[in-house]
């Protein structure tokens, strides 16, 4: 009967037993997924299945599923098929079960009028229960009837519509409400998940093959609904922005392309409200940020990592920079206007978003440079040392370039959390809710040279300027009005206009890193 | 990788001329007669009362020795023995370990190389090294073998230089052919001069180091272990190489392989645990009928 006795290496006959809980598997992840569907209000629950609502059809699914996850345990249990459990699930589904069950016994009594000590009491029987049942039986058992049982309650509730599409609970003491379009699909997530689980380990055989194939299900399942979410989350901006993004859009004409959204302002003279002077004014807050804190950022660390004697000092210096890279925004922004707009004609300025944003970016810079720098083998630099060459030219030429993937790595980081950043600019940059296209920055042709001090000025720099993220705060607090025709529209547009900015940017970061990795080994 | 530039270029060393005699003098006495071995032809090398401590350690104790100009002296005995310490010392990398400190002098052609004021790129210059496993940088073949020359400024390429009109790209090619030729390289390398150097073998990754060292044209070629990561037929054009190389150099090669030293080498030195030299002579010699107990055992492979 033990796998263990017969020693079989090659496995290609598909029991009827493997079958059955394979498909159980396939159910969960079909429940799973459409459970996300759901929630992300792609499918409701109530449309109709087979002449039942979706929520209904949900508990059926879920029925089936824990009635056969409790049905491969006993069927091993009895030795009907082959399988290699161990004497106790373990003391990681016990716990996880015992949270489980509790949870349930606290809400559900709850909800049948129990008070604070009757849950906790209805919580604590049942959670015991579900630890006896996992922890004491052998693994066959421990690891299928108190999922099944879980499986099967909340399809018993979908089923008779306990909860179902009409269903409301008000939050007593709170000013919300759970809605059962909500609570259903997680309730289905949920479930799945741990019947999904159960039949993989059935699936697997329990023992050690079937903790492996159910750890995979698991960490499949969850990762497959961390990636859903992200592309609904871009989808959902998307879809929302394209209309904006892409109106009065056209190819051909006089300009090759025409795109109103990106090259027009916001004011009264343009027929299409665009985006023109905010996204002037992020690509330059980036790139000036960038400019400042990536020389800055890589100096320190050569000098702490190839200069500086480790120890009490560099540890500090390493604790400060860390600390520096979680303070918050809003701290570094109070600092650029409290230290920094007096310095730049007292006025919030281009520069002084540049420089807040820097400051905000050197540590991350700091960090990962030190780490590219440390990770570059001593030999590189033995050999150099053995050539005669001095140690600032061997930092140049061998450690440096070596360290270049890393840095870039750090900047990439940076890049995507300085240009989505709101406070820093509130406070440094200001520019207004809907700038003309006048008010784009311009700096390129801004330089101008004097025979006085400061002998080289840029009024460009020195004048407030709006970027993406601040306009699109600045909108939604102006309660999305003003002298365009769908500010709705226009604002879903900047958020996706400064998604895509951030991906570009993050595109340059990654063909850069790409470019210099493929220098440094082939 | 701590030390500063200073550190490297004061050495670690405590002595001031005076101290350095007398314990030079009082070893002396105490010297079995072997030590006076006089190798053949102009002497390159002269090692005298050497000692090297690591902190408390005392790595390497008392050890003298003439290394004659143009042969291979081989450097053999147990792993932990100094052999590599000891190698360190002669173009000053033990500078770079902080807490190494060397007593005694090191003369290159009569010049102590451990007095004040000696210039580590000269020295380095002309005492070039090759480690036990092969590190070429992660650059093109070109750039690894003419990376010492353009960095000494003897070669220009570069942008600036291309601009100026300054760039040598033929000196540089010649540069780059002469070296691997002179590394038995050349042959398997010179259609791929511009891919990347981490993706020859391990043997032509270390022959190609040998070139990069050829390339800064030194005097005296340091190999510790230079075939210990190798396969066998790597390993013999290895060995190859050395002998070969030992026409127009001075070679110093540390080595854990007797076959290897009694094959390549002209002179043995042996170490033994403790940081001494044992004996030191002809090669031959030193297979056929060393002088110490210690050294045939250990030659015999009765310990160590
Ligand atoms: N960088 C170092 N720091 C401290 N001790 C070292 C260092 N390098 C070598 N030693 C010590 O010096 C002794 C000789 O080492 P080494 O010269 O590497 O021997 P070998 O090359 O003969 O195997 C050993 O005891 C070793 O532990
Ligand atoms: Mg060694």
């Amino acid at each position: 009967m033990s796998r263990a006795t017969q020693s079989v290496l090659v496995r290609d006959d598909r029991t009827l037993y493997e079958a059955v809980a394979g498909t159980a598997v396939g159910l969960s992840g079909v429940a799973f997924a459409v459970g996300l569907a759901a929630l992300l209000g792609v499918v409701t629950i109530d449309d109709p299945v087979a002449g039942f609502e979706l929520s209904v059809a949900f508990g059926a699914v879920l029925l089936a599923l824990g009635a056969s996850v409790v049905g491969f345990g006993v069927a091993s249990r009895f030795g009907y098929v082959d399988a290699a459990p161990q004497p106790s699930a373990g003391i990681v589904a016990a716990a996880a079960f015992t949270g489980i069950w509790f949870a349930v016994g606290a809400i559900v009594s709850g909800a049948v009028g129990f008070g604070t000590g009757g849950r906790l009491g209805v919580g604590v029987i049942l959670g015991g229960i579900a630890f006896a049942a996992t922890a004491f039986p052998r693994e066959d058992i421990g690891s299928t009837v108190p999922a099944g049982a879980v499986a099967g309650l909340c399809g018993l509730f979908l089923v008779t519509g306990v909860v179902g599409p009409g269903w409301k609970q008000v939050l007593v003491g709170y000013n919300a409400a759970l809605f059962g379009d909500t609570v259903v699909p997680l309730i289905v997530l949920f479930a799945s998940l741990v019947a999904g689980w159960s039949a993989a380990k059935a699936y697997g055989g329990f023992g050690a093959r079937g903790r492996n194939v159910g750890a995979y299900v698991l960490i499949y399942l969850v990762v497959c609904s961390i990636l859903v979410v992200l592309i609904g989350l871009v989808g959902f901006v998307t879809v929302n922005g394209l209309p904006g993004l892409f109106n009065g859009f056209g190819v051909g004409g006089a300009a090759l392309i025409s795109w109103p959204f990106l090259t027009n302002g916001a004011g009264l003279l343009a027929d299409i409200a665009g985006v023109f002077p905010a996204l002037v004014g992020t690509v330059w807050l980036v790139i000036g940020a960038v400019l400042f804190a990536v020389p800055t950022g890589v100096g320190a660390a050569v000098f702490l990592s190839e200069y500086a004697e480790q120890g009490r000092f560099t540890g500090a210096v390493e604790v400060a920079t860390n600390g520096l890279w979680s303070t918050p925004s809003i701290v570094f922004g109070l600092f650029g206007a409290a230290f920094l707009i007096p310095r730049f004609g007292n006025q919030k300025s281009l520069i002084a978003g540049m420089l807040t944003l820097g400051f905000m970016l050197l540590p991350l810079v700091l960090i990962t440079s030190r780490e590219a720098i440390l990770a570059v083998p001593d030999e590189y630099r033995d050999a150099s040392a053995a050539l005669g060459v001095s140690k600032w030219q061997t930092i140049r030429s061998v450690v440096l370039p070596a360290a270049i993937p890393g840095v870039t790595t750090g900047v990439i980081l940076g890049v995507g959390r300085i240009a989505g950043e709101t406070a820093p600019i509130l406070l440094t940059m200001g520019g207004g809710v809907l700038p003309a296209k006048s008010a784009a920055p311009n700096v390129l042709s801004g330089f101008q040279l004097s025979a006085s001090p400061p002998f080289v000025s840029n009024p460009a720099l020195l004048e407030a300027t709006s970027a993406l993220p601040y306009q699109l705060y600045a909108l939604i607090t102006a309660g999305l009005s003003g002298n365009i025709q769908n500010p709705q529209e226009y604002a879903w547009g900047l958020a996706l206009t400064l998604l895509l900015v951030v991906l570009v940017f993050y595109a340059v970061g990654i063909a850069t890193r790409y470019y210099f990795r493929r220098k440094l080994h082939q | 990788m701590s030390q500063t530039d200073t550190a490297e270029t004061t050495a670690n060393r405590t002595d001031s001329q005076g101290i350095s005699t007398t314990a030079g003098e009082t070893v002396e006495e105490t010297r079995p007669e072997w030590t006076s071995y006089e190798a053949g032809g102009e002497t390159k090398l002269a090692v005298d009362d050497l000692d090297v401590h690591y902190g408390d350690d005392h790595a390497l104790k008392g050890v003298s020795m003439d290394i004659p100009e143009q042969s291979v002296t081989a450097l053999i005995g147990p792993s932990g023995c100094g052999k590599s310490t000891f190698l360190r010392c002669l173009n000053r990398m033990n500078d770079r370990i902080r807490a190494a400190n060397v007593d005694g002098t090191v003369e290159l052609d009569d010049e102590d190389i451990y007095q004040d004021g000696v210039d580590l790129v000269e020295l380095r210059k002309r005492v070039g090294m090759v480690f036990q496993s092969p590190n070429p940088f992660p650059k093109s073949i070109r750039e690894n073998v003419s990376y010492g020359p353009r960095k000494h400024g003897d070669i220009e390429t570069g942008l600036l230089a291309k601009l100026t009109g300054r760039a040598e790209p033929d000196r540089e090619e010649a540069l780059v052919e002469r070296s691997l030729e002179r590394a038995a390289l050349w042959g398997e390398v010179n259609d791929r001069l511009d891919d990347n150097a981490l993706g020859l073998s391990g043997g032509q990754q270390q022959r190609l180091c040998i070139a990069r060292c050829l390339a800064v044209d030194p005097e005296v070629i340091l190999m510790d272990e230079p075939a210990s990561a190798l396969d066998p037929i790597a390993t013999s054009k290895i060995e190859d190489l050395i002998e070969d190389l030992a026409q127009d150099y001075t070679v110093v090669v540390v080595t854990h392989s007797m076959q290897q030293a009694a094959r390549v080498s002209d002179q043995t030195a042996v170490f033994l645990t403790g940081g001494e030299l044992v004996e030191y002579d002809d090669t031959e010699k030193i297979f056929e009928n060393p002088e110490s107990q210690r050294v045939e055992d250990y030659i015999s492979g009765k310990f160590g």
